[in-house]
């Protein structure tokens, strides 16, 4: 299970005068859920590129500093590995499902995927079956890949990328065209995948209010840098770069903001104040806490 | 836009229903008006036959039974590029729209086709980039800008059309929080302004704060007409059409259950209320249970 070592990165595309991404330093521990958010344009496609080798293996452009995978056998820059190789550690859902299919029926595409990494024959229609009920389209499994709705050719590149269940899984925006149900579904399984196998999830989103129950680390981007990163409840407490970025800040950490300025709460940097509300839960047992007094 | 009065049946489905080749049925017997004015959310899972609604609209897709009039003309008898100067979309997938090496070009295409050109030409396309902050990519190739920002250029090139209707397939998807009701701004000036609009989304905060009318398909069918109140109300319906509620009406009622309540809810005004009950005291009609679910299935 590699670790992810991004070094000072900085990559501009060509013939651009303004870089995509600007010194970027971030590691990423193996068995880490990670999610980033940011307005469009901050960079956030640029920077996955840059970890799975789309940059600089198919993307060119100038790039300085470097992102390393550590294994035990050693450390590696991502540009120095071969794209076979990167294929064995890490699976990509793009920004774009429609483009990253590539077969003709929807079986084909999960299977083509599997036969691309060596999975055994005997064990190739269970994973199948498996990835597609996980993305809930098993009903889908003979449908022509070209003739499914956005959101549900967006559930085939996901479950492609299940089905491989490799130890690194990058996703950029994979619930921007799923419904609600769908969604949740989705994230659920990506939190399983990550509780019980340990596997690295880096996830590019704007529903911070589903991932930050889920994830280890929020990371906030801005005009191709990092602005904020940490765990969920530690980020969540800075409102004010929320604001000033423009990113929506979820409903039960609002409540939670909004108490402090009512004064029913310390500030939220005092000792003994209590953590951030993740979920609508929390914050139903916090204000329940406040009313009684406890 | 004096052809269409406020009120006027606009968009019309009348039995609409639409079988593919594949022998999908993706709608069936679908019965909906959309007056003039009006801004209609559709909703629904994955695969309920939004697009192929919305589709028929501009007349891309046929009934393959029941009939669809646009401005009260059967859609079988116009041609689609007559029918593009009553109604403009933004497609789902901004890579089935953009088909220009220059964003100029690719905003400028529509009005073009209407027979602009010159300045007035150019002052259509520099605000309707103005508006979705695309003004410094003008002269950039849209395929070279990021996916929100693709779908954002395609946001520009219906604007610059004016057309009486504006239909968006997913039109905030992809966007940040501040870009999606920075979109949601200009579509309701428009409306505003007496434009048709019908946006299809996923976002639930979004129909419940900019809906006046929410359309939910589910498996071809109309499953609901009618207000965003009506439908975060019904839960069975929530259920069967894959939908949630948004999470500050999520949170309102749950905190009913402590008996605060607050009449427009925000996380602020529910806090407000909270405030004040603790100042009244400690209370005495609290239910101790934790976690208590009562109100979301
Ligand atoms: N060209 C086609 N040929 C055959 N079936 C199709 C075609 N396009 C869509 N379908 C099917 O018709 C149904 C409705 O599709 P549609 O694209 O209208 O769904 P949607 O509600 O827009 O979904 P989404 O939210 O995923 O965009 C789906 O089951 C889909 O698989
Ligand atoms: N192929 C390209 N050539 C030139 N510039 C590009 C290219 N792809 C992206 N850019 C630019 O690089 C910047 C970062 O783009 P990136 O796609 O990483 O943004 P993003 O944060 O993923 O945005 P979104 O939320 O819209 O997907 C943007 O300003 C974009 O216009
Ligand atoms: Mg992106
Ligand atoms: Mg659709």
């Amino acid at each position: 299970m590699p670790k992810i070592t991004i070094d000072n990165l900085s990559f501009a595309y060509p013939d651009t005068s303004t870089e995509a991404l600007k010194e970027i330093q971030l590691t990423i521990e193996p068995g880490e859920f990670v999610a980033i958010t940011g307005a469009t344009g901050a960079g956030k496609s640029t920077l996955l590129r840059c970890i799975n080798g789309i940059i600089p293996h198919f993307q060119p452009g100038t790039l300085q500093g470097a992102v390393y995978l550590e294994t035990s056998a050693g450390r590696s820059a991502v540009g120095r590995v071969s794209t076979p190789h990167l294929a064995r550690y890490i699976g990509s859902v793009f920004d774009d499902p429609e483009g990253q299919i590539v077969s003709p029926i929807v079986e084909e595409e999960i299977a083509f995927a599997l036969e691309n990494t060596g999975v055994d024959p005997t064990q190739m229609d269970e994973r199948i079956q498996h990835a597609l009920d996980d993305c809930g389209i098993a009903h889908l499994r003979q449908h022509p890949t070209n003739r499914l709705s956005g959101g549900q050719k967006q559930r085939v590149a996901i479950a492609a990328a299940l089905a491989l269940a490799p130890s690194i899984l990058i996703l950029d925006e994979p619930t921007s065209e799923l419904d609600p149900d769908g969604t949740e579904a989705v994230l659920h399984v990506l939190s399983e995948l990550h509780r019980q196998r340990g596997i690295t999830v880096i996830i590019v989103e704007q529903k911070i209010n589903l991932l930050a129950p889920l994830c280890d680390r929020l990371v906030l981007m801005d005009q191709g840098r990092i602005v904020l990163e940490g765990p969920p409840r530690q980020v969540l407490r800075q409102a004010d770069v929320f604001t000033q970025l423009g990113i929506e800040l979820p409903v039960p950490a609002r409540l939670m903001h909004a108490l402090v300025k009512e004064g029913a709460l310390p500030p939220l940097d005092s000792p003994g104040a209590p953590p951030v509300p993740l979920t609508v839960d929390e914050a139903y047992t916090l204000s329940q806490a406040l009313l009684t007094g406890s | 836009m004096d052809v269409f009065p406020a009120g006027h049946p606009l968009l019309q489905a009348q039995q609409l229903k639409h079988t593919f080749r594949t022998g999908r049925c993706a709608l069936q017997s679908v019965n909906v008006t959309i007056h003039a004015g009006e801004m209609v959310a559709i909703i629904g899972r994955n695969g309920a036959g939004k697009t192929t609604l919305t589709k028929h609209f501009n007349g891309l897709l046929k009934p393959t039974a029941g009939t669809v009039l646009v401005g009260g003309q059967d859609t079988r008898r116009v041609s689609v590029a007559q029918l593009a100067r009553t109604v403009s979309y933004v497609f789902q997938n901004p890579d089935h729209q953009i088909f220009h090496g220059r964003l100029f070009d690719e905003v400028a295409f529509g009005p073009r086709n209407l027979g602009l050109s010159g300045k007035e030409l150019d002052q259509r396309v520099a605000s309707a980039l103005d508006a979705v902050n695309l003004a410094a990519y003008v002269d950039r190739d849209p395929a070279e800008l990021s996916r929100g920002q693709r779908k954002r250029a395609t946001i520009a090139s219906v604007l610059a059309m004016k057309t009486p209707v504006l239909i968006l397939d997913e039109p905030t998807s992809g966007q940040d929080y501040q870009e999606s009701r920075q979109i949601m701004a200009i579509l309701q000036q428009l409306h505003q302004q007496g434009h048709t609009i019908l946006l299809i989304t996923h976002d639930m905060e979004l129909v419940q704060e900019q809906a006046q009318r929410v359309l939910v398909l589910g498996d071809g069918q109309l499953l609901l007409d009618g207000s965003p109140d009506e439908l975060f109300r019904q839960a069975s319906l929530l259920q069967i059409a894959g939908l949630r509620r948004p999470p500050i009406i999520d949170l309102q009622h749950r905190l009913e259950e402590l008996g605060l309540t607050a009449s427009v809810p925000t996380a602020e005004s529910l806090a407000a209320a909270l405030a004040s009950r603790i100042q009244q005291g400690p209370s005495v009609h609290v239910d101790p249970t934790p976690g208590r679910n009562a109100a979301c299935p």
